[in-house]
């Protein structure tokens, strides 16, 4: 539970990928001249990274699917890929399977 | 095309420029805490009043050539981004930063220097705005099922619908239930259309300045409710007063559905200018 619940809003998570790439990516000062890379190239590669992670069908056709199977991303809600390789596990075990959390 | 051999540094490194702080705010104490941050070697650039937060790195790596293929190499990517991310959050604890985009590179320390000192007025015009400020992140996502719970205490009709849909049997029932599903529905697209304006509007008046930014399918947001808003806000670095603002809105925005989420502080990416051109 975020320390700010009593606030009514939630914070203090771990930064997701998805907001770290929309900063990263696309924003803070971009400087035209000389230096190594081609920003123009650059310019073009974002928008198509951003295309490919914008579909996550297309995503996982390109093998860009690291967000699924992060723990501190998929934040332990019962879809993370760690759990459901446990689920599988006790499954096949015959054991119990853990409770689904409820997602937050 | 190959690099013509004479912009090639001697020994194949270049500088990662990660952003441009204040040489009077990057004291010894940011230069130690950079130098603490253990996954790549950070140093201070000084040129006069500014310093360039930077790494040597391998030309190779960063090479115009071959960068589109490690651009699509996800294991890469999100090690390069998350590391340009870190050490700006840690100059963000001591110092003002004006952050760089992905993939800033210069081939040698004298191109470095000479961009820092002759585009100086413009990174202090940046520095200024951004001095003492921070950019915080704030996010709405949209329970449906709150939602329709919120339209149903203010929409007669909807109310009495839901009503007839406990009562009524078989077709009825399937017919009443349809009606109420695109009630529901046609509430939801008119408040999408509402709803960022209402947050923009309670929340810039406690900010320096704010932008809405593109929204984020489930897939990325790792949430599995709708996002309905995404916004930067430039704020003073204590955010007293933003973040009461922002639990003003929240528990205001609750019984519609809407829960807020609270991310950042960030280097304020989406508050310097977009491009600086060659000097």
């Amino acid at each position: 539970m975020s320390s700010r619940e009593l606030d009514g809003y939630r914070s203090g998570q771990p930064a997701q990928l998805a907001d770290v790439l929309e900063r990263v990516l696309d924003k803070g000062i971009v400087i035209a001249g000389d230096i190594q890379i081609n920003l123009l190239d650059i310019e073009l590669l974002t928008v198509k990274i951003r295309l490919l992670i914008a579909s996550a069908d297309k995503a996982r056709e390109m093998g860009i699917d690291w967000w699924e199977g992060d723990a501190f991303l998929s934040k332990g809600n019962g879809r993370g890929e760690l759990e459901q390789r446990l689920r599988k596990l006790e499954e096949a075990a015959g054991l119990p399977t853990s409770p689904k959390q409820e997602a937050d | 095309m190959i690099t013509p051999a004479a912009t090639l540094s001697r020994n194949g490194l270049g500088w990662y420029l990660y952003g441009i702080a204040a040489a009077d705010d990057a004291s010894a104490p940011l230069g130690a805490r950079l130098a603490a941050g253990a996954e790549q070697e950070v140093e201070l650039v000084a040129e006069g009043p500014l310093v360039g937060v930077a790494s040597r790195v391998s030309l190779a790596e960063f090479d115009e050539q071959t960068l589109p293929e490690r651009l699509s190499d996800a294991t890469w990517l999100e090690q390069k981004i998350r590391t340009h991310e870190h050490v700006l959050e840690r100059v963000l604890e001591d110092a003002s930063v004006v952050p760089c985009r992905f993939c800033t590179v210069y081939r040698d320390e004298v191109e470095l220097r000479r961009f820092l000192s002759e585009r100086r007025e413009t990174l202090q015009a940046a520095l200024d705005r951004v001095r003492g400020k921070v950019e915080v992140g704030v996010k709405a996502f949209i329970d449906r099922d709150r939602f329709a719970a919120g339209q149903a205490r203010q929409n007669d009709e909807i109310r009495q619908l839901e009503t007839r849909v406990s009562t009524a049997e078989g077709g009825r029932a399937y017919l009443e239930r349809r009606r109420l599903e695109q009630l529901v529905a046609s509430a939801l697209g008119d408040f999408r259309g509402e709803v960022a304006e209402r947050i923009q509007t309670r929340l810039l008046p406690a900010a320096e300045d704010g932008h809405a930014l593109p929204l984020q399918a489930p897939e990325l947001s790792g949430r599995e409710e709708e996002m309905v808003f995404n916004g930067a806000y430039l704020v003073t670095a204590d955010r007293g007063g933003f973040e009461a603002a922002l639990a003003s809105l929240a528990r205001e925005i609750r019984d519609d559905g809407v829960d807020l989420e609270l991310t950042g502080p960030w280097p304020a990416y989406n508050f310097v200018p977009e491009e600086l051109g060659a000097a």
